[in-house]
């Protein structure tokens, strides 16, 4: 700060102290986009916003929410909104402006310029989520669910810090904590008590207790690793035209007990189970069948539901198995070439189903298997259970291909979280075996202790600060 | 585990002329009378300054020595030179462990003293000790010097108007200034019943800009003991080998006083009626239930509302003296009107005709927020001034004396200039007591319990000697024959574990009796009740729950030090004297207002003061960080 801004005015000078504190960063991804976004946060982010917005007397960012404003960069205006979200209920618990306006990436950055030259800091990586986490807005887990999360990369992962992030995690600990924590708590309390005294806990009572947390462990020790699992095992999604099959074609590939029916729509909810080829091994997906008539149906009606859930299904697929029936041909596909489409990069199998059918073509069009984008065909009989295996090897093959994703920061977070689980799973253990060999309650209290600092290494409640500044300095600036 | 250098809150400061000694104790009860041997045991000359010289060492009110947690405090002084034990070990009337059946690190060695032996010991001991000197007489205020700059306490200024100047003053007012005592809708002022209060001091403190608060301690009834129907109540020996507090103390005459029994009677549901219905009359009672769960229950009135479920509670009956016929009735320390008082006891067993000596009553006193303290007990505004015992907000003889010792002990050695002596939270139930203090906002008077040491497993009554005596002796605070004496119990205990290792009885096939005493049932005493080796070892009790220790808990004090490794890296994370508590954003609101009042000096502090959670401490410590590498930039 200069000595011009140091004698300034004591309004002037707390404002410039606000600013300061007040960190900005791009927030939209890297190169073009449908929107650029710059996101501020901090005790100034209100005024920054403010002059950065043309016409400002007239945008008061009163109430929360969105506000259409023109964006200026000291040059040039641009339409776009203001998004206006005061702290302390907030992504970081401070006050937080987002500026949204046109996606070109000069423009954004003509705007992030103007942020510093109004006092605001360039934020350091993952400095949002660090004040959210220092601001007790989100737990470890959280802040280790954004950091997969931007970090992710592929569905497959995304999907898994998804689960992070929604705080699947943090609360199965916080149970299983206060579990633990009322065992250390009755232990010690105990301690100052003699036998006769007010406060002595009887054994049978922590027995109980502790029985009930090695419950809540096991819960959720078996959440994280379903979690990585989901995270390791590759997904195939089926996806086609109602009625084309795919309820059928997943219980001969898996060998589950999906409802057939020959009525259109009957799978409703999304079916998973695995399928194998060989050695190899994948999650094998069945969804509602598309339709478009569904497409202008009652928002509230359950196949628009599981609409909808096939199509994040699909979102998160790192194979698509386009179902066609021979009989029906390339008429049925125009949904299905619109889900395709949707997710261009996403490898596609298609499964010619019901080729014993009168009339059926015994093998798809050319022109069919250039707009899916197909890999391979196989041709099926599925009752007879005909190219079934040629399928699963060619859903394989598909998978296979695809380059094997880092998942560096994944792989890190969750070995944390399972080493922490069972270290604490192990002193639980310990102290239970003591509990009914008649150990000392001193010994039982330490031992309560243990499996609850393993534990809230998980939180971050016991986290070392070195752990912390390697967790946050991996965030995306912005994020 | 080497401690880390402690410096004191002031430099050394240049002596005055006619300073009449080094360190001046104002108040002759627990913490004075250590805090002025521990200082004369460094070298200093020595004044205490005490309103009663016939109440030196007196026992306000229980006549009773350690019990759980507070036993351990008693072993430490005792390794550090103090006197609290050998004073005990002297007088006392029954002995007795408790908590043994909770395991070795919980239990806490407790005795019965005759109060007035008691007194007249710590009297006579005071007196003889070379360095000190007893002065009878008020304190009606602080001799305050400011002229280098820092404001500095050189002195008291007597009742007869006098001026005394001393290089350090610690302060040792117990519940004496400002006091109240509280009998149902009766007040009277004074700290003691039949002695008076102190006022100047707690008006120059406040003058001197520490903040002073008010708190309430109570008193049991004391009854006559031929009123009582003896014969319809259960007898409480004590052990039936009693073991002494000091590692000093011979075995071959101890106990050195017949022992005597005590008796145990429980409260009725008339009881609690009559407490429920005349609630409204006792001052002591505050009225709300707070989850601070059960340890908090220090008169029968709490106990009757906070617990209402149950139907009764233990009182014991505990016999003061040998010469005097006054009974002390512990568990119904209450401050309910006379009348109340005296019904509401005639509904217990065995107490139907008792005649009361003495009411219980509540005192009302002024203490000194002790985060205004660093672990020297030296105030970190003011220079030369050393506060101990209860002005600091706790409770308790013990945690008074070791109160006294450190801050004698500080008080002597900042004078020499060399480092402050101060114990961590891993080395001593006293760093315990000191850490929590200098970080507390205390509500009700402090009381240590075995739970409030995380590293109970280290910190055990067997084993105090081991952990403090040779960092004593090598500062002059214990004698060289208590190193000695420890020398020799270090070489008893080994060579009795050689025993164990080597003996293997066909019995059990091809264990040791080492690995046979690993089983949760075994003990020593079982050991020797089916092993001639075992018994010829002539055990001592505190060696016994050492060597068991030492055999059953290894695997447990390893990893506990393997956790005080990992914990002192975050724990002695300094955090600057200098550095600014104000104006750190992201903080939330209470974390930050705790912080700028308390300026903890490590991360380890900060991290156990309430209101300050962990993401607060993850941000503190990055700021403390960036403020290091600043300075050094």
């Amino acid at each position: 700060m200069d000595v011009e801004a140091r004698t300034a005015s004591g309004a002037d000078g707390a404002a410039r102290e606000r600013a300061a504190q007040t960190i900005v960063a791009i927030a939209s991804p890297p190169g073009p986009a449908e929107r650029g976004i710059l996101r501020l946060s901090g005790p100034g982010a209100r005024a920054v916003a403010l002059a950065l917005v043309r016409g400002a007397p007239q945008l008061e960012l009163s109430a929360r929410g969105v506000h259409p404003a023109r964006l200026f960069d000291g040059v040039g205006e641009q339409p776009g909104w203001v998004v206006w979200m005061p702290g302390p209920r907030s992504y970081t618990g401070e006050d937080v402006a987002e500026l949204h306006g046109p996606g070109a990436p000069p423009l954004v950055a003509a705007l992030l310029r103007r942020a510093l030259e109004l006092g605001a800091r360039l934020a350091g990586p993952g400095e949002f989520t660090r004040r959210a986490f220092e601001n007790g807005r989100i737990d470890l887990t959280r802040a280790e669910g954004v950091l997969e999360l931007v970090s992710a990369a592929n569905e497959r992962e995304r999907r898994a810090a998804t689960a992070l992030l929604s705080g699947g995690l943090e609360r199965h600990v916080s149970t299983l904590r206060d579990l633990l924590l009322d065992l250390r708590v009755l232990c010690e309390a105990s301690l100052d008590f003699d036998e006769a005294d007010t406060g002595h806990v009887p054994r049978e009572q922590l027995e109980a207790l502790a029985l009930a947390a090695r419950e809540a462990l096991a819960d959720t020790l078996s959440f994280e690793r379903r979690r990585v699992r989901s995270n390791v095992r590759p997904r195939a999604v089926l996806i086609g035209a109602p009625n084309a099959g795919k309820s059928t074609l997943f219980n001969a590939l898996t060998g589950g007990r999906a409802l057939v029916s020959p009525l259109p729509g009957a799978t409703r909810d999304v079916l998973r189970a695995a399928a194998r080829a060989g050695e190899f091994e994948f999650e094998l997906v069945d969804t509602a069948g598309l339709d478009e008539r569904l497409a202008l149906a009652d928002r509230e009606h359950p196949d628009l539901q599981a609409q909808q859930l096939a199509s994040a299904e699909a979102a998160g697929a790192d194979l698509l198995v386009a179902v066609v029936s021979a009989v029906e041909g390339s008429a049925s596909c125009a949904e299905l070439l619109e889900r395709r489409r949707a997710h261009p990069r996403t490898p596609v199998v298609l499964a010619w189903t019901q080729v014993d059918r009168p009339g059926a073509p015994p093998a798809p069009a050319a022109p069919l298997l250039a707009e899916l984008g197909a890999s391979a065909w196989v041709a099926l009989c599925a009752p007879r259970a005909q190219g079934v295996s040629a399928l699963l090897d060619a859903c394989r093959a598909a998978l296979e291909a695809e380059p094997p994703s880092e998942g560096a920061a994944r792989v890190e977070v969750s070995a944390r979280h399972l080493e922490a689980l069972n270290a604490s799973r192990e002193a639980l253990e310990e102290a239970l075996g003591g509990l009914r060999a008649g150990a000392p309650l001193d010994l039982l209290a330490q031992t309560f202790r243990q499996a609850l600092d393993a534990l809230d290494a998980i939180a971050g409640r016991s986290s070392p600060e070195d752990v912390l500044e390697r967790l946050f300095a991996r965030f995306c600036i912005g994020k | 585990m080497s401690p880390a250098r402690a410096t004191h809150p002031h430099p050394q400061p240049a002596r005055a002329a006619g300073e009449r000694c080094d360190v001046l104790v104002v108040g002759g009860g627990h913490a004075g009378v250590e805090a002025a041997l521990a200082a004369a045991r460094l070298g200093a000359r020595v004044i205490l300054v005490t309103m009663r010289a016939d109440r030196i060492g007196e026992m306000s009110c229980n006549p009773a020595i350690g019990g759980l947690g507070k036993g351990q405090l008693v072993r430490e002084i005792d390794a550090l030179g103090g006197l609290m034990a050998r004073a005990a070990d002297a007088t006392g009337i029954q002995f007795k462990v408790l908590g043994a059946s909770k395991g070795i690190a919980a239990q806490g060695p407790r005795c019965q003293s005759d109060r007035h032996l008691y007194r007249e010991f710590v009297t006579q001991h005071l007196r003889s000790a070379p360095g000190v000197e007893v002065l009878e007489s008020t304190v009606d205020g602080l001799l305050v010097d400011g002229t280098d700059g820092v404001t500095r306490v050189c002195g008291a200024r007597l009742g007869d108007g006098a001026e005394l100047r001393a290089g350090a003053v610690v302060i040792t007012t117990g519940t004496f200034l400002a006091a109240v005592m509280h009998t149902g809708e009766e007040r009277s002022s004074g700290g003691r019943v039949g002695e008076s209060t102190s006022r100047g001091i707690s008006a120059d403190l406040a003058r001197l800009g520490l903040q002073v608060g008010r708190l309430k301690t109570g008193t049991p009834p004391r009854l006559q003991r031929d009123s009582i129907e003896w014969s319809a109540l259960d007898a409480q020996p004590g052990d039936a080998r009693p073991q002494p507090f000091s590692f000093a103390t011979s075995r071959a005459n101890f106990p050195a006083l017949p022992q005597i029994q005590c008796f145990i009677t429980w409260t009725q549901p008339a009881t609690h009626e009559l407490i429920r219905a005349n609630i409204h009359r006792a001052p002591m009672y505050a009225g709300r239930i707070q989850g601070v769960g059960p340890r908090y229950c220090p008169s029968v009135e709490d106990k009757v509302m906070r617990f209402a479920d149950r139907d009764r509670h233990q009182v014991f009956l505990e016999p003061e003296s040998l010469s005097t016929d006054v009974v002390y009735v512990n568990g119904v320390s209450t401050s309910l009107p006379a009348d109340v008082q005296e019904s509401f006891v005639h509904t217990i067993p065995g107490l139907e005709r008792a005649r009361f000596l003495r009411h219980g009553y509540a005192v009302e006193y002024d203490f000194v927020f002790p985060a205004q303290l660093d672990r020297s007990f030296a105030a970190r505004a003011v220079a030369g001034l050393y506060l101990a015992g209860q002005i600091n907000g706790t409770s308790g003889y013990e945690e008074a004396a070791a109160q006294g010792l450190i801050a004698g002990a500080n008080a002597a050695l900042w004078l020499r200039g060399d480092d402050a002596f101060v114990l961590a939270r891993d080395e001593a139930y006293i760093g315990v007591l000191a850490d929590d203090l200098v970080v507390s906002q205390p509500t009700e008077p402090y009381r240590m319990f075995t739970s409030r040491a995380e590293h109970r497993l280290l910190l055990r009554s067997d084993n105090a000697d081991r952990r403090l005596t040779p960092r004593a002796a090598e500062l002059g605070l214990a004698a060289s024959d208590a190193l000695e004496r420890l020398r020799a119990r270090e070489a008893r205990l080994a060579s009795a574990l050689r025993v164990l290792e080597s003996t293997r009885p066909a019995a059990y096939d091809g264990k040791t009796l080492r690995d046979v005493l690993r089983r949760p049932e075994v003990d020593v005493a079982w050991l020797e009740q089916r092993h001639a080796e075992v018994a010829a070892l002539g055990l001592e009790l505190d060696e016994r729950a050492a060597l068991e220790a030492d055999v059953k808990y290894a695997g447990y004090v390893e990893r506990e030090h393997e956790q005080v490794a990992r914990m002192r890296r975050q724990e002695t994370t300094e955090i600057p004297a200098d550095f600014r508590f104000e104006g750190l954003s992201g903080l939330a609101a209470e974390a930050a207002a705790k912080l700028r009042q308390i300026r903890p000096r490590t991360l380890g502090a900060a991290a156990r003061i309430a209101g300050v959670r962990p993401p607060d401490v993850a941000l503190l410590a990055v700021y403390v960080e960036r403020f290091k590498r600043a300075r050094t930039s």
